[in-house]
């Protein structure tokens, strides 16, 4: 199992280097990262993965970007929209990680969809910045949505991967600490421990239903 | 009034922390009020009361912090929110939890001091300045008076460049 947190921005996004998290994602008990628009590689012992996110795109362009990766280690993650673009996404194989559900519709990630995300092995991420830097309603509203995706977790047992979107070193938090936020969603220390294995769990080929012996 | 004796005194812990990026100077009053706005923010004045937090000294780079005993998870967890001291980005990276702050003096370490051999570099087209550099990690910021920002880069990204 390889604790990873699946989203970080390193420079020129950011602005620390992509060694520089993979130094201080180690200190703080990481075994892997996955960072945007960076070439996969491993640095000291951990493991950082390229990440496509694709945003305020159609399903066509979804469609576009997933055929053009042709590196098996990236991680392809796209932006929730409504419902019916979040189904299609769900639906289509070589989408890995379903992002921003917080900032959806309230309505854009229901049972269906769910139940989908089960069956296709599509992750759907909690993005912890807005729990540490967001503060009053907006903060609110995260948990209120996280809450009620993890009661559609709970019941279709979907992935969940954990992200800090961190666009510094000083953005990322120890194990520890997201352990700790995530209480405040009312997840306890085995669906975080799974939750931060998601991005394995997600990128690895399925077992396959027939053996042959 | 007199004072309580120690059976009747609430318990209280302390947390260690370290404020990142190093070097930051660090008013107490100012991450007093960090602290509590994090802590009130996130559990509400209600649960804020019980916590009592205080920010009880501040020693280099290394912040003791008080709380009441039993709150200790309630505070580190509201500590993971503060990001900011005034206009500067900081990180709180919490060390270490004890019953007295003697015991967390003991694991205060300072932190080695800047290697200035190679106070100039070159990253990505644009010179800079070493302000912080401990083993491989090297905060820079861009030559000129410019632009102030820090950049958080190894050592190994110099030599690439």
């Amino acid at each position: 199992m390889k604790i990873t947190d699946a989203a970080v921005c390193p420079y020129p996004n950011g602005d620390s280097s992509v060694r520089r998290f993979a130094l201080e994602a180690a200190a703080l008990g990481f075994d892997s990262l996955v960072a945007f628009d960076t070439p996969s590689a491993t640095y000291g012992d951990v493991e950082v993965r390229r990440g496509l996110f694709i945003q305020n795109a159609g399903m066509k362009d979804v469609i576009a970007q997933v055929k053009r990766v042709n590196d098996p280690l990236t991680v392809v993650s796209v932006k929730a929209g409504d419902a019916g673009f979040n189904r299609g996404v769900v639906g289509y194989r070589g989408v890995h990680i379903l992002r921003g559900i917080h900032t959806a519709e309230k309505n854009a990630f229901d049972h269906v969809t769910a139940k989908m995300a089960a069956d296709n092995r599509v992750a759907v991420d909690i993005d912890l910045s807005c729990l540490i830097s967001a503060r009053g309603i907006a903060r609110q509203k995260a948990v209120q949505r996280y809450r009620d995706l993890l009661v559609l977790e709970q019941r279709f047992e979907f992935p969940l991967t954990l992200s800090t979107y961190a666009r510094s070193v000083l953005d990322l938090r120890a194990v520890r600490e997201i352990s700790g936020l995530c209480t405040i969603l009312g997840m306890d220390l085995p669906d975080v421990e799974k939750a931060l294995a998601g991005v394995g769990a997600v990128t690895a080929l399925p077992e396959p239903a027939v053996k042959v012996v | 009034m007199a004072v309580r004796p120690p059976t009747l005194r609430d318990k209280r812990r302390y947390l260690l922390v370290r404020v990142d990026p190093p070097g930051t100077p660090i008013d107490q009053k100012e991450l007093y009020y960090a602290v509590s706005d994090a802590v009130s923010s996130l559990w509400g004045d209600a649960v804020a009361g019980v916590i009592v937090q205080a920010v009880i000294c501040a020693e280099g780079d290394y912040v003791v912090i008080r709380c009441r005993r039993g709150t200790e998870r309630e505070l580190a967890i509201a500590l993971s929110t503060v990001t900011r001291l005034r206009d500067t980005k900081i990180a709180l990276r919490i060390i270490s939890a004890s019953g007295t702050i003697e015991s967390l003096r003991d694991r205060m370490k300072p932190l080695p001091p800047s290697q200035g051999a190679v106070p100039e570099y070159r990253f990505g087209g644009k010179e800079y300045v070493s302000v912080h550099c401990d083993g491989q990690k090297v905060d820079v910021i861009e030559k000129g008076f410019k632009n102030t920002s820090r950049l958080f880069l190894t050592t190994e990204d110099m030599e690439t460049e």
